[in-house]
């Protein structure tokens, strides 16, 4: 099924995130001066990556089932809890598992 | 290094750094595995997987642009989805101004580079406690997070030929869980809820309703979301 069109398509991500990764962080040093410290599109840069990481949560949990929504909600209990990484992963995981198993 | 200044307080921080961000790189590296399984199955390699990890460095992007692809949306969505998760790097090294100003190319491209949520976190941490934390700490931070994902990363990828079917595990799961840990930890107090409910909102609505590709679901809510904050003055 991976042929060429994958490889190529790895490359051209890989080189893509590369370089538009490394020009927003060369940018922010050089735009650092010019940048208010308040105002709306301050507001809008801090607020993006909560917005971007809420829709992606969106999107994965409106396509999956009722697993997958008691893992959500077990790794959301684990993360106020904890507000440790690597446990609300395996706990996240191992919700999923068995859910999985019983649905 | 012609003019490095105050040569023993730089290494004296770039150790320093070097050892306070050791229970983050432990994180990391759980983080690193998992996202060389998922590299791998999209057909990366430890090669691949461990050069984009050196050259992107951006753990969460790095994800979202991978999975992208795995969702069959294609190569320029993964990095537009990719490269938007990592505008809040902007903001941060934004502020290091201070920290780079002065300081010749070199450094400055190795300190930009090299910037992460741990290492920048860590940075202002250290100080609010009183302690120096220049860009020595937070390069010091940066180099031990970058081995420790490239290594993680590539081993991930590496290792996951030898392992069963990933879907029936539960494994798939790993990221969702971390990026609902990654979304508590950006809680900013109430004010944070409307731009998140408008951004899930768009983006499920998209998914359900339109038949187009969920990237452009979960761009368009983005963008809406952190619109609102915009507009709110209470930010």
């Amino acid at each position: 099924m991976r042929g060429c069109g994958a490889m190529d398509e790895q490359a051209v991500t890989i080189a893509g995130l590369a370089l538009g990764t490394f020009a927003i962080r060369l940018g922010g040093y050089l735009l650092g001066a010019r940048m208010p410290a308040t105002g709306p599109w301050e507001r809008v840069l801090r607020a993006l990556p909560g917005c971007l990481i809420a829709a992606l949560l969106a999107t994965i949990l409106v396509q999956a089932g009722p697993a997958e929504w008691g893992a959500a909600a077990v790794s959301l209990a684990v993360a106020l809890l904890s507000r440790n990484l690597p446990l609300t992963m395996v706990a996240g995981v191992a919700a999923v598992y068995l859910l999985r198993g019983l649905v | 290094m012609p003019d490095a200044p105050e040569p023993s307080n730089a290494a004296q921080e770039f150790r320093a750094g070097l050892r306070d961000i050791t229970p983050l790189s432990f994180g990391v590296a759980v983080y690193g595995l998992a996202f060389g399984l998922l590299a791998a199955g999209q057909g990366m390699g430890a090669l691949a997987t461990g050069l984009m990890g050196a050259t992107v460095f951006a753990g969460s992007a790095q994800i979202v642009a991978v999975e992208r692809l795995a969702a069959g949306s294609g190569a320029v969505l993964a990095v537009i989805a990719g490269l938007a998760l990592n505008l809040r790097i902007l903001l941060m090294t934004a502020s290091l101004r201070r920290e780079l100003s002065g300081r010749p190319l070199w450094q400055v491209v190795l300190g930009v580079h090299l910037t992460s949520d741990e290492n920048w976190v860590l940075m202002h941490a250290t100080r609010t406690k009183g302690w120096a934390a220049g860009y020595w700490y937070l390069v010091g931070g940066g180099v031990s997070l970058i081995a420790v994902w490239v290594a993680a990363t590539a081993l991930g990828a590496g290792f996951a030929r030898a392992l069963p079917d990933l879907g029936a595990s539960g494994m798939d799961f790993a990221f969702a869980a971390a990026f609902i840990l990654l979304l508590t930890s950006l809680w900013q107090g109430r004010r944070s809820l409307p731009p998140w409910i408008v951004s899930a909102g768009v983006a499920a609505g998209c998914v359900l309703v339109l038949p187009v590709d969920p990237s452009w679901g979960l761009i368009a809510g983005a963008v809406a979301g952190a619109g609102v904050a915009g507009l709110r003055r209470d930010g």
